[in-house]
């Protein structure tokens, strides 16, 4: 039995009309793990995620899942390995018109009975584990609230908590709070974090803070213009990795490493 | 390939102004025609050089291409390979430009001498319609205030009656109309949107061929429509109803999907990254998104089938034209007023309503 969650082959991908988002990627992630991956806005980090669980079919390359590859699977096949995948975006997408409840619940489609689901009528064991999920993010007795209704920080507790409700063994976080308050990063970072390490679920992340990164990441990847430039351990990782990773240009950005940008309780 | 799509576009926009040219210079030259008289818009028509002034255009238009640099540059080649400066040149300073101007020009010169535009007569005239109006008007309005009850003609009494009849029967048909296309442009319109159709060969099929018949469906008019449904079902108001349904589906079909293509798409990814299937992503990722701007077209529907349906009426298909039309042809222009005035009012009414609904739910 292999112990590695993800296993990308020589990835690549172009989107019309000649735009190379990736170029032959290969990278491994082990069960377990929280895989920061960084890298400029634009450097494929998104798509690269977005491969891992086919919502972008990649040009080249193969991926395997807990190994089975996800890029030779088609139709229900697809959808049963999707299952095992949770995603947590940058602009929640939420169903913003849905309550908060029944936000939650859509975690659960992949194993919802098909007319159920389409009549939004789910099973009691569904409802309690929403619940329970609701309570775990903090978010308890909200469950009845429009999920517009909620501040950005509280959206994202509800993604997480839809993520939670999916119990998948992978979880793709993409930018979690890059549009997040700097002072709510950590709160819905932690509870990221409390997926990875109390439910044993595989994380892979991507985000732009430096601090954020040495703070949560177990190994770190880089990309740059598509190509994995870096691959390292986040204590390995200081201001001249940075540079090299950002470019000369991201100069500025220093002033992150000294953690002047969000708030570290 | 980029470059014939410009040079096309060059060729249709000089041909055009070529043409144009060939018919002004025509109309004001004041010539005449076979039979000596002075020629008609259509008869100049009927005149110009299509063959010669398309291959003239042609020409120039190769020419025109050869050009480069931003303020000698040709239409096509700017539309098809966009800008290519940074700096905003005045359109006065561009050969483009001022063709465009001149261009917009001829065509109003153009479009006014082919709709014959009479701006003196419209000005001067009017009392030629006096009779019409006064009928429309005055035997109406008057009639409630100035005369007793007693004085009103039998006549007139009875169309108010059979028009009151027969609104209801409008607005039950408008209703109907309505309530069956909602099911199927629902349906239909999830194969009709661009962001939904593009994942298998078989859903790009559907689009192509849902919009090629809807869009076929919609430029048929309702009258057409209802003429075709008397044959089928007879003289009726059901033949109305399946006038305005058929027509109404087309423009709910164009009005949802096009609604369905502007929806952000953040939600579809989440739910389909749960490993959802396609109609539960449509249930949860698309459906709600769209509700509240489906309610609101549907209402503006039913809005536009109260108005339309009483002309279907006209020939045939139920509602208040059936009672209207002979009186317009007779010149009653009394009676004509009375169910004018009857139809305004329920459309106000509806209008007041629907905004009312559209103002809640969006």
């Amino acid at each position: 039995m292999t112990t590695e969650a993800v296993r990308v082959e020589g990835v690549s991908k172009v989107f019309d009309p000649d735009i190379q988002a990736l170029t032959d990627v290969s990278l491994t992630v082990e069960q377990g793990e929280f895989l920061v991956v960084i890298g400029l806005s634009g450097s494929g980090k998104s798509t690269l995620l977005r491969c891992i669980n086919r919502l972008i079919d990649p040009t080249a390359g193969r991926i395997w899942l807990f190994g089975e590859e996800i890029t030779a699977a088609e139709g229900a096949r697809l959808r049963a390995l999707r299952t095992q995948i949770g995603m947590i975006f940058q602009q929640f997408n939420l169903v913003r018109r849905h309550t908060v409840m029944s936000n939650v619940l859509s975690g659960g489609l992949g194993r919802a009975s098909l007319f159920g689901s389409l009549l939004m009528r789910y099973p009691e064991e569904e409802r309690r584990r929403a619940v329970a999920a609701l309570e775990r993010v903090g978010l308890g007795g909200r469950g009845g609230s429009r999920a517009d209704r909620l501040s950005g920080g509280q959206q994202q507790r509800v993604a997480v908590a839809r993520a939670l409700m999916q119990q998948p063994k992978l979880i793709l976080a993409d930018e979690p709070v890059a549009s997040l308050d700097p002072a709510l990063r950590h709160s819905v970072m932690r509870h990221i974090e409390s997926l990875n390490r109390d439910e044993g679920m595989t994380v892979v992340c991507t985000l732009h803070d430096v601090d954020l990164v040495q703070r949560y990441a177990t190994r770190l990847v880089a990309l740059r213009d598509g190509k994995l430039v870096y691959e390292g351990g986040p204590s390995d990782f200081d201001a001249d990795t940075f540079r090299d990773i950002y470019g000369a240009d991201a100069e500025p950005a220093t002033d992150m490493l000294l953690g002047t940008e969000g708030a570290t309780p | 390939m980029r470059r014939l799509k410009g040079l096309v576009v060059d060729w249709v926009l000089l041909t055009l102004f070529l043409l144009m040219v060939e018919f002004l210079a025509l109309s004001f030259s004041g010539s005449r025609g076979p039979t000596g008289l002075l020629v008609t818009p259509e008869e100049t028509l009927d005149l110009l050089h299509y063959g010669w002034c398309a291959a003239l255009g042609l020409l120039v238009a190769i020419a025109w291409q050869s050009l480069r640099g931003v303020r000698r540059e040709s239409p096509g080649h700017a539309l098809i390979f966009g800008e290519e400066t940074d700096e905003a040149i005045p359109w006065t300073h561009t050969l483009r430009g001022w063709f465009t101007a001149l261009l917009i020009e001829l065509t109003f010169l153009t479009g006014w001498l082919i709709t014959e535009v009479q701006l003196f007569d419209f000005l001067t005239q009017f009392n030629k319609a006096t009779d019409i109006v006064r009928g429309l008007v005055a035997e109406n309005v008057f009639a409630l205030f100035l005369r007793n009850a007693g004085e009103v003609p039998a006549q007139s009494a009875d169309v108010l009656h059979q028009g009151l009849v027969l609104l209801v029967q409008t607005i039950f048909l408008a209703f109907m109309a309505t309530a069956f296309a909602i099911p199927v442009a629902f349906a239909m319109s999830f194969f009709a949107a661009r962001n939904l159709t593009r994942t298998t060969s078989l859903s790009r099929w559907m689009y192509t061929l849902v919009r090629a018949v809807m869009n076929i469906t919609r430029s048929v008019e309702p009258l057409v429509w209802a003429l075709i449904f008397i044959s089928w079902v007879g003289i009726g108001p059901f033949a109305g109803v399946l006038a305005l349904w058929v027509h109404s589906v087309a423009a709910l079909v164009k009005l949802y999907s096009e609604q369905i293509e502007s929806i952000d798409h953040g939600p579809v990814e989440a739910i389909t990254a749960t490993g959802a299937s396609t109609l539960q992503v449509l249930r949860y990722g698309v459906v709600p998104q769209v509700i509240p701007p489906f309610l609101s077209f549907t209402i503006y529907r039913w809005d536009i089938n109260v108005r339309m349906s009483t002309i279907i009426g006209f020939v045939g298909g139920g509602g208040i034209g059936y009672i209207l039309k002979p009186r317009v042809d007779l010149g009653q222009w009394g009676e004509v007023g009375t169910l004018v005035i009857l139809i305004a009012l329920t459309v106000w009414a509806m209008d007041i309503i629907s905004a009312k609904i559209r103002e809640r739910i969006v």
